[in-house]
């Protein structure tokens, strides 16, 4: 009885939570200071590229160190697509098929080496398409760059750029994680986590350890494409710094930050890649790479699944602090009664949460 | 008629031959053991079959060659593996891990059904379906690689030492379930085990390797009664 | 023992949520940006005015970046020790500096400039690198925003068609490939070229100028020309085969450091002395021509608008004494500058301190206005021959510059060639 309550209170809190979530989100950029609206945009940006890496790295256990290449690739047809007045929608599906093709044709050959192989591969795509973006001059404007600005927000909304940016960006983002999250969630989700716990056993379930990793470096470069899409929208800008390998050292540190294996993590992580700048530059422009790694250590440390893993970390804290605390201050006849009755609640509300993923 | 036939099987690792010309026949719904001791080669036959070792020799499914197969491509013709170890997903819960079992699957309907099945032939999984697997007993995890295994809906189970490091009483309730799914289902099986009671409750035939070759072949019954076989394996 | 580490989903995005939210309420909607309605710009009050500089302060590009805040920080360091800059408009302001770090992230600057908009910050300025600036000025342009004085050879930023808010300071990479052309073209001797040049619009930038300017010259002959990508670790294959062609100069327009070095080193190995041009970011003394050894060529050309600290020829100079006594005090930077950014952002502290004394109004619009209207102004490192001319469309700040030869430690003018 008691689990089937907490059942019950659990699913309808959950429902009210998303309605909250959703509604704060729809309104919040209208009430939001204009930089609070930029920063969040970014966050989205950043948000499903570390999803789409999350994907790969964090579920199937495959090393990549060159999703920024997807994002760069992303942002660079994005921009080729708006300068040549495409449709809108027309660029955002070139924006996540062209890297998404590429990272299948990566994959389809990356994923045949195996183990560090991979990794290896992943790291010369950022390498390469350095000197390739400043080379295709014609595509992708060189070493200067290109601009393409099509976020503005028209005139019949009324709004603000960075307002009308945040809905085009949580539009895509939400579209992405709700995508991310029934992948994860479903049968190829499971695929997923056969793939990266024991190749042995996924190929003796019929999956095709090869075909998984192709899928998943697959979705990832289409998540890594469509974030170029949202860099563009934000930044309206790109050359072929964006591409840098450091960023993508970045992205994968965002990732574990958040937490792997996790699709709230890869929200997390997203901001994780664009507060600590802002915080770091706060604390002291002249050191922000120490602070940096610094902020990266200590909460590895404290938390190692990542910041996702805070409040069950805090609610284990307060509940043996409770547990501790309550032992004395109760008269001694009630803890036995007391006590298995909470952990008999508390059982019954982990198992549903549990249940709800599969 | 014939479900599975190895002739002429032949494996090694590096320079060590491991399979010196391995024969078996496994007819359909028919139940065969591979008896042996350590290093004889036992496990090595059903990676042979399953693919996971290259092989000489023929490996005929139904009448086709599948030697050469890759493992996925094996598990896709209805070949289904317990591996030794279990292979059991730590990460997942128990239920994720039935619905791995199945996902070549696509009858859907079927699929809760035989999660179902499942939990009534192992009723001990039964209140850890939402658990994650790493946190089940030995025995426990056991059963749950044999009902995953049975999830596929395959045509031949191979089955490696079930009772490797179970209590005697939970390798006996583990087989005990594997000869109810058996004749319930009539799903064909490869059984190599250490413990030959426990393999002779579960086989019509068995035979018995020794350095990658077949000594003896025969049904469980008159195997049962040898006396090599009584000594070598039957902790005599 | 029950592991999950499977996230808590909407709770932690819920979690997340309240964070974000937690950390950034507080400022309402029309708090930044947009003017405060008693006619003054934002970032600008009556005693005091606030720059930003967004420029990399980590990464590969830190030492030149660096610099660009700390000879800004020096130069209004000492200004506001002395009570700061009397405006146009009577009144008596200090300068504060605020400074981003962008990591040369064209994406991180356009973060550092939004921050910047929501921190109140009057102008943006001196900031280097031509994609990180490029990454905001169209922001500027559209929250009208001034952009000046910021260290990029990119013609954009001084059309002022394109660019209305913006100011580039530095010379553009066509006239320093011009001033060596011009050099060339009026020596008496008869000379073949060999061109080396990074394959992006810097290297392009400056063999344009160059041919230009000797496009009439019967005495100069390019006798070899070719390109490197800037990712490139190694141009050793095009110097053994620009050495072939028994070149007497060599243009040689590259801008990464290392390479700079080791092909001062190599050159030499291989038996090939020519006379060098090197870019201005690319030929400092103690960073680069000490350690290529370039004591073995016959010149080292680079040019230059500003006096160089290094040099004994100005170890006296009554500005390199104060700029390096400023740097230390107020600029954070106790030694001697190894980039001449440093040079560069004193002086652009010093165009800024002239446009404010010609502000009458405290906003944005006549900041611009006093800023373009600067003729002949000597900033203090300025060498004798050039100055600051903020007047003519599509030239930046400063478009003068005056080729240079190395002397062993410095550089020193030189009006002919050889």
């Amino acid at each position: 009885m008691p689990a089937m309550s907490s059942v019950l209170a659990n699913k309808s809190t959950r429902v009210i939570l998303i309605a909250v979530v959703a509604i704060a989100l729809v309104v919040a950029p209208l009430i939001l200071p204009a930089f609070t609206n930029q920063t969040l945009v970014r966050i989205g940006v950043y948000a499903v590229a570390v999803l789409g890496l999350n994907i790969v790295m964090g579920y199937t256990g495959q090393v990549n160190l060159g999703q920024i290449f997807f994002v760069g690739l992303g942002a660079y047809v994005t921009a080729y697509g708006v300068n040549h007045d495409w449709n809108i929608i027309l660029v955002f599906v070139a924006a996540c098929v062209v890297p998404g093709l590429v990272g299948l044709l990566v994959a389809l050959a990356a994923a045949r080496l195996g183990g560090l192989a991979i990794a290896m591969v992943t790291i010369a795509l950022p390498i390469v398409g350095v000197p390739l973006a400043k080379r295709l001059d014609e595509f992708t404007g060189g070493s200067q760059g290109t601009s393409a600005r099509f976020t503005d927000a028209p005139d019949w909304s009324g709004l603000y750029n960075d307002q009308w940016q945040f809905y085009i960006v949580l539009l895509v983002t939400a579209a992405a994680f709700l995508l991310g999250r029934s992948l994860v969630r479903g049968k190829y989700g499971r695929a997923f986590g056969v793939v990266r716990e024991n190749e042995a056993v996924a190929a003796s379930m019929g999956i095709s350890p090869y075909r998984t990793k192709v899928l998943a470096f697959t979705v990832a470069s289409i998540f890594g494409g469509a974030s170029g899409f949202l860099y563009l929208a934000a930044v309206q800008y790109t050359s072929p710094e964006t591409l840098s390998f450091g960023h993508s050292i970045s992205l994968v540190a965002a990732m574990v930050i958040g937490g792997a294996g996790s699709i709230a993590g890869a929200l997390i992580g997203g901001a994780y890649y664009v507060f600590v700048p802002q915080l770091t530059n706060a604390i002291d422009p002249n050191l922000t790479t120490i602070s940096q790694g610094a902020i990266l250590l200590v909460v590895l440390f404290l938390l190692p699944q990542g910041l996702v893993s805070l409040p069950r970390v805090v609610r284990r804290l307060f509940r043996r602090r409770t547990s501790r605390s309550s032992l004395p201050g109760n008269p001694p006849q009630n803890s036995p009664v007391h006590q298995p009755a909470t952990d008999a609640a508390r059982e019954g509300l982990e198992k549903t949460e549990r249940q709800d993923r599969s | 008629m014939t479900l599975l036939e190895l002739t002429g099987v032949t494996a090694s690792y590096g320079p060590v031959q491991v399979l010196d010309g391995v024969e078996l026949t496994v007819p359909e719904g028919g139940s065969v053991g591979i008896l042996g001791a350590n290093g004889a080669g036992k496990t090595t036959t059903l990676r042979a079959i399953s693919g996971t070792v290259r092989t000489g020799g023929r490996i005929k499914f139904e009448g086709r060659d599948i030697r050469g197969l890759r493992p996925d491509q094996v598990a896709a013709r209805g070949v289904a593996h317990v591996p030794e170890g279990r292979g059991t997903l730590g990460q997942l819960s128990v239920r994720e891990n039935l619905l791995v079992g199945a996902y070549l699957r696509k009858d859907r309907g079927a699929i809760s059904r035989d999660i179902d099945y499942c939990l009534d032939l192992f009723p001990q999984l039964q209140d850890r379906v939402g658990s994650r697997a790493a946190s089940l007993s030995g025995g426990e995890q056991q059963m749950l690689a044999v009902a995953r295994a049975f999830m596929a809906k395959p045509k031949l189970l191979l089955l490696d030492e079930a009772s490797l490091g179970l209590a005697p009483s939970t390798s006996k309730a583990v087989y005990e379930a594997i000869r109810r799914l058996r004749l319930e289902s009539g799903i064909a099986m490869v059984v190599v085990e250490q413990n030959a009671n426990l393999a002779f409750s579960l086989v019509d035939t068995a035979t018995v390797l020794e350095t990658g070759r077949n000594v003896l072949t025969g049904s469980s019954a008159e195997l049962k009664g040898m006396d090599e076989i009584r000594r070598a394996y039957l902790g005599g | 023992m029950k592991i999950r580490n499977k996230p808590d989903g909407v709770l932690g995005i819920v979690a997340m949520a309240s964070i974000i939210a937690l950390s950034l309420s507080g400022c309402a909607r029309d708090g930044a940006g947009q003017g405060n309605g008693s006619g003054s710009s934002p970032g600008i009050t009556d005693t005091a005015i606030t720059l930003g500089v967004t420029t990399p302060l980590s990464g590969p590009t830190a030492g030149p970046g660096t610099c660009t805040v700390a000879g800004l920080a020096a130069y209004f360091g000492s200004v506001n020790a002395a009570g700061g800059v009397e405006f146009g408009d009577g009144k008596t302001r200090t300068v504060d500096i605020k400074s981003y770090d962008d990591a040369y992230d064209p994406q991180k600057a356009l973060s550092n400039f939004q921050q910047m908009v929501s921190d109140g910050v009057f102008a943006v300025t001196s900031g280097l690198g031509t994609p990180t600036n490029r990454a905001f000025r169209e922001a500027a342009i559209s929250q009208q925003v001034p952009q000046v004085l910021v260290m990029t050879g990119d013609p954009l930023f001084s059309d002022r068609e394109e660019s209305p808010w913006q100011l580039g300071f530095v010379p553009i990479y066509e006239n320093e490939g011009a001033a060596f052309g011009k050099l060339l073209a009026e020596s008496d001797a008869q000379h073949k070229v060999a061109i080396l040049s990074q394959n992006d619009d810097y290297g392009k930038g400056y063999v344009a100028g160059f041919k230009e300017a000797i496009g009439g010259a019967a005495n100069v002959s390019v006798v070899g020309e070719l390109t490197y990508e800037a990712t490139d670790t190694s141009v050793d294959a095009q110097l053994t085969q620009l050495a072939a062609s028994g070149a007497d100069v060599f243009f040689n327009a590259m801008s990464i450091t290392p390479l700079v070095i080791s092909s001062l080193q190599k050159a030499q190995q291989i038996g090939w002395t020519p006379s060098w041009f090197l870019p201005s970011n690319t030929s400092s003394p103690t960073a680069i021509l000490q350690p290529g050894g370039a004591g073995a060529y016959p010149g080292i050309y680079s040019v230059s608008f500003s006096k160089a600290p290094q040099s004994p020829a100005f170890a006296q100079d009554a500005d390199v004494v104060k700029f390096l006594a400023d740097l230390k005090q107020y600029g954070n930077y106790p030694d001697m500058p190894a980039f001449p950014h440093c040079m560069w952002s004193y002086m652009v502290g010093a165009t800024l301190e002239e446009a404010f004394k010609n502000m009458t109004e405290p906003t944005r619009e006549n900041f611009m206005t006093a800023l373009r209207d600067i003729k002949g102004l000597q900033a203090p490192l300025m060498l004798e021959g050039t100055a600051v001319d903020t007047t003519t469309d599509g030239q930046p700040a400063v478009s003068t510059v005056l080729v240079q030869k190395y002397d062993g430690r410095g550089y020193g003018t030189v009006e002919n060639f050889g």
